[in-house]
This record gives C-alpha cells, sequence and structure tokens, in this order.
C-alpha cells in the first residue's frame, strides 16, 4: 500500500466520521476535505486540479439541478395542496382509505420529483387535514416519509441515489422502469399492508368532523392554477422524452436543464426567488464528495479494495448481490445513502474490470440505498424533513417511535427485494 | 417631551407566580391585549400578550401552510380546548422578556422602538427598575399628533 494510498483513505474516513456525527455542516465538511484531497495529491504527485474537475460527475448535477428547478417553480403553484386536498375529500375522511391515498400520492409524485421536495410540499397539508378531521397526524406523516424513500427507487429520477447508479452504469429511465419498478411495486405494497397493520390502532379511531374536510374548497388550494398547468405539461414532456431515451439518445440530465429552461420561458418566474430555492448546499455536497472519491481512486485505493472484494468472488453472484443490498441497506440506515453510494460505485465498476458481471449489482445497490434509509429517523433527508416537522406540532416523532415503525418496513422492503433480486436474477 | 407624562400609571400587572388560568382571567376582565409579569418587588420579568395566549389553542398546520384560505371549516379543531394541565402551568411558561424605556425616555424615540421591535405596548420603569407605566401605540401616536396643532404657520 502506497503513502497516497493510506493518506488519501484516512482523509475520506475522516470526512465521514465528521459528516456523519454532524459535527459541521455536511456541505462544509466535504468542500474542506475535497480542497485538502487535491493539496494531498499535488504534495504527493497522485492528484490534481485538473483531475479534481474531471472527477465531478456533471450529468448527475446537471439532472438534479434541472429537476430541482422545476420543482423551484411547481412549488408556488400549490399543486401539491391540490393533490392532497382532492386525495383526502376522495377518502371521505375514512382512515384507511386517506392513508392509502395519501401515501399513494405522495410515492407516485416522488417517482418523478426528489423525495425531500414531496414530503416537504405534502406533510404540512396532512397536518391540516388530520388536525380537522380530529384525528393524529402522525401515522400519516411516517407513512408519507417511508412510502416516499420506498417509491423513489423505482425511478431514475425517484432518488439522487439513482442519479448516481444510472450515471455511472449507463442506465436509462427506462431500464428503471424494466428492473426496478416491478420489485419496487411489491415492495411497496408490502410497506403499505405492513404500515396499515402497525398502525392499526390508530387507525381505527372515527375522524370527529369530516364534514368540515368536504367543504374545502380544493380549487382554492391551487394558487397558480395556469402556471400549475404549464408546468406539468412541460415536467409530463420531459418524462416523454427521458422514456424515448433509446430512440433518440439525448441524455437525462440534458432533458431535465432544457426542461426547466424551456418552463422558465414559459412562466417567467421571479428568477432570485426561484433560486433561492434550489439546494445548492446538496448540489456543493456532491461536487466536492465526487472530488475526494476521484482522489481516492487516483491514489490507488479503490484497486486495492477491488482485489479485496475479488477474493469474494468466489461465493455465488446471486449471493453476492443480495449481500449487496443488506450492507448498503445497513450503511443506508445509519448514514447518509447518497456517500454511500458515490463510495460504492467505483468499487463495483471495479468488480466489473475484474470480470465480474456487474450489471444485476447496480439494481442492488440502488434497493439496499433506497430500502435502508427507512429503517432509522436519520436514515433519510426526508425522514429528518419529516421528524422536524412534527417537532413543531403537538406530537413529535421520536427516534424510538421511528424505530418501531421504520425498521419493520426496511426490513421488509430489504428481504422482498433479496427475494426477488434472486429469483428474477438472470433478468436483471 | 417625555413618555412618563402621556403614560397610563394604574397598569394592569400579573405576579410570576400566578398560572395561565388566572392570566387568561384577568385579560378577559381588564380588556388589554398585554400583561406585564412583574417580581414582589414590582420589577417587570416578562410580558405575555394575548397573541402569546392564543397560541395555546391555534391549530398547528397554521405554522405551516401559508395560506389557508380554502379551508372553510376548522372542524375538530374549532372545539378543541387547552387541557386543563396546560392551564395550570406557569405564566412563566409562555411570558417572553419584557421591553422596557426610562420615564425620561422621548415620544418619538418610543415610537420608533415600538416600531422596530414590533411592540404594541411599552413598559417604563423608575430609575429602580420598578414598574411605573404602560403606553400603547396609540397612547404614544396620540400624544405626538396633538403636538401637531402647535406647530405655528408662517
Amino acid at each position: 500500500m502506497t503513502l497516497a494510498a493510506i493518506l488519501s483513505t484516512l482523509l475520506f474516513i475522516a470526512a465521514l466520521v465528521i459528516i456523519f456525527t454532524e459535527k459541521m455542516h455536511r456541505s462544509i465538511t466535504a468542500i474542506a476535505a475535497a480542497a485538502l484531497m487535491i493539496a494531498l495529491g499535488r504534495i504527493l504527485g497522485f492528484y490534481s486540479e485538473g483531475a479534481a474537475i474531471e472527477a465531478i460527475d456533471f450529468p448527475t448535477l446537471g439532472l438534479l439541478l434541472g429537476m430541482m428547478m422545476l420543482v423551484a417553480m411547481l412549488e408556488p403553484t400549490g399543486f401539491f395542496q391540490y393533490l392532497a386536498v382532492r386525495a383526502a375529500q376522495a377518502s371521505r375522511g375514512k382512515p384507511v382509505r386517506l392513508f392509502i391515498l395519501l401515501g399513494g400520492i405522495t410515492t407516485v409524485v416522488s417517482m418523478f420529483l426528489d423525495n425531500v421536495t414531496t414530503v416537504v410540499l405534502i406533510a404540512p397539508v396532512t397536518i391540516l387535514i388530520c388536525e380537522i378531521l380530529g384525528i393524529a397526524a402522525l401515522p400519516y406523516l411516517l407513512a408519507e416519509a417511508l412510502l416516499s424513500n420506498t417509491g423513489g427507487v423505482a425511478t431514475l429520477v425517484g432518488d439522487p441515489p439513482n442519479v448516481l447508479i444510472g450515471s455511472a452504469a449507463n442506465l436509462s429511465f427506462g431500464d428503471f422502469l424494466t428492473h426496478s419498478l416491478p420489485i419496487v411495486a411489491f415492495a411497496w405494497v408490502a410497506a403499505l399492508l405492513l404500515m396499515l397493520y402497525l398502525f392499526r390502532r390508530e387507525l381505527a379511531r372515527r375522524p370527529k368532523n369530516i364534514r368540515a374536510l368536504m367543504r374545502m374548497t380544493p380549487a382554492d388550494a391551487l394558487n397558480e392554477p395556469e402556471n400549475a398547468r404549464r408546468l406539468l405539461i412541460v415536467l409530463g414532456a420531459a418524462v416523454i422524452f427521458f422514456l424515448l431515451d433509446p430512440v433518440l439518445h439525448v441524455d437525462p440530465y440534458f432533458v431535465a436543464v432544457a426542461a426547466a429552461g424551456a418552463a422558465m420561458v414559459w412562466i417567467r418566474p421571479d428568477i432570485d426567488q426561484m433560486l433561492k430555492k434550489i439546494e445548492w448546499s446538496v448540489l456543493i455536497f456532491f461536487g466536492a464528495l465526487f472530488i475526494m472519491v476521484g482522489g481516492l481512486e487516483a491514489a490507488g485505493v479503490w484497486d486495492l479494495v477491488v482485489e479485496l472484494a475479488q477474493g469474494a468472488s468466489s461465493i455465488p453472484p446471486v449471493y453476492f448481490g443480495v449481500g449487496l443490498i443488506w450492507i448498503v441497506a445497513i450503511l443506508s440506515a445509519v448514514v447518509d445513502n447518497v456517500p454511500v453510494t458515490i463510495a460504492l460505485i467505483p468499487i463495483i465498476q471495479g468488480l466489473g474490470r475484474g470480470g465480474m458481471d456487474i450489471g444485476p449489482l447496480w439494481w442492488a445497490l440502488a434497493f439496499g440505498a433506497g430500502f435502508g434509509g427507512n429503517g432509522t429517523i436519520i436514515g433519510s433527508t426526508a425522514n429528518i424533513i419529516v421528524a422536524s416537522l412534527s417537532e413543531r406540532t403537538r406530537h413529535p416523532i421520536t427516534a424510538r417511535l421511528w424505530l418501531r415503525r421504520g425498521l419493520p418496513v426496511m426490513l421488509t422492503t430489504c428481504l422482498i427485494a433479496s427475494i426477488l433480486f434472486a429469483v428474477f436474477y438472470p433478468w436483471l | 417631551m417625555q413618555i412618563s407624562k402621556y403614560m397610563k400609571k394604574d397598569v394592569v400587572a400579573i405576579r410570576a407566580d400566578a398560572a395561565i388560568s388566572d392570566a387568561a382571567q384577568v385579560f378577559v376582565r381588564q380588556h388589554v391585549g398585554m400583561l406585564p409579569v412583574i417580581d414582589k418587588d414590582g420589577r417587570p420579568i416578562g410580558v405575555v400578550t394575548l397573541q402569546d395566549m392564543l397560541t395555546l389553542e391555534l391549530p398547528d398546520f397554521v405554522n405551516f401552510v401559508a395560506d389557508v384560505d380554502f379551508v372553510h371549516d376548522f372542524g375538530a379543531v374549532e372545539t378543541t380546548r387547552p387541557s386543563a394541565a396546560a392551564l395550570a402551568r406557569s405564566i412563566k411558561k409562555l411570558m417572553k422578556p419584557p421591553f422596557t424605556v426610562p420615564q425620561d425616555c422621548g415620544l418619538l424615540r418610543a415610537y420608533a422602538l415600538m416600531i422596530q421591535h414590533s411592540l404594541h405596548d411599552l413598559l417604563i420603569v423608575s430609575a429602580d427598575g420598578k414598574l411605573v407605566g404602560i403606553a400603547s401605540r396609540v397612547d404614544v401616536g396620540r400624544a405626538i399628533l396633538a403636538s401637531w396643532s402647535k406647530v405655528e404657520k408662517k
């Protein structure tokens, strides 16, 4: 092992520890560590500024930025509020139906938009609906976070790890629909049924005031109907282009950014207001992680890891994949799934260079990263958002409660993903 | 123009050992928007506004949903009441730090402070920190406007 490999590994581990202990904002840690990695590379001669820029996966950043801009424009239209009110009225205030409908809407939206945004937009209306009905919002909030984490795994743009995996493995939007969606659908139904059972006592309470719910006027919840219509047309067109990728060969990141551009020309938002809603710290976090991982790669660390992993190549590939699902899931439950995914991508690529069939492993990584986040209150950003929102209400969600309700969902979805992964392995 | 000339001297205040329910009764009887909380020496240690009191009743969603125009009936929250336990808690749980000015504070300075700190009422204290008066925006504003009649025409 070279000095470069040892020092760069130590730097990376130190950065991860600081990120996971949340001593500093993760983006600050990541920028500082990326700068140190380049400095280390210059001193020891294994990495440089130019190589660092090349290590940044711009397609991933472009796809995230494009989708963030579209959401930033869609948010003020009140479309999500409208959807939630409509769903609640369709349930006629029956708790189980309301649970399924709100969970279902959150899932569908989070398949096309970022989970965090989806939850940020749906959770407040959920609190409103539950308070007016006179029932506890807690089961519904938890279900929205858990189901959006689960549903997000189904599509290329549903979840940041998927964007990363799609870009690294050259998987299209359609690939996700044919490989990930069917397995996620099973896992999703299982998660829903399990939660209906876990929350059976809460859902048996009868709402006190259904008339008030039915008197809401969803049309008034839609603040800017014309802009909502335009943005949905643009989003729909973007999804069609995502699907036509195998025919047209247009990269998803170009589609996302072009769609955002078209939408901006069409609705002319206040650009400063809109750009404030972009999660720049997330984009910077990604960029800095890419630079760090690029440094590890240049220092030859991944070659060593790949050698180690190849020692495990005597294990049948199906078991290897199932093992990967669980390792990634457990890591993603205790830490953010983005660094886990960014760190594992080069290792899987290395295994591929070593002759292993890595096609199925990408899906194992996606399932582990997505479903693992359900396990704990800090497992995904959507969980943290829901929990911190609930802290400002009279019934906060505690870390213990999350373990009691979320962990069973994580274990069940991972188990189902493992079984289906093994059964359908030849087709993955 | 010193504020002490225009302030109300008969201040309705509440002692620090009072419960939230005691404060509620004072608000109901006295028709005030804010209650100073004083210690046993008459020094203000906090203030509690009508608005602070009503947060106990307000539903959580009001903090999250910016525009609730589409909700025509607040349903179940309309009939919820704070629990007896919540009402029995000390007023200290609800009060905020007091904002005070000395008796010789000028009217314009008093008004500017109220605007900048979004205060509707200002507490006036003596040199030894005791509460001696209270002035509302209306008290201060009227006093300033009254002085306009003395502006000489040229």
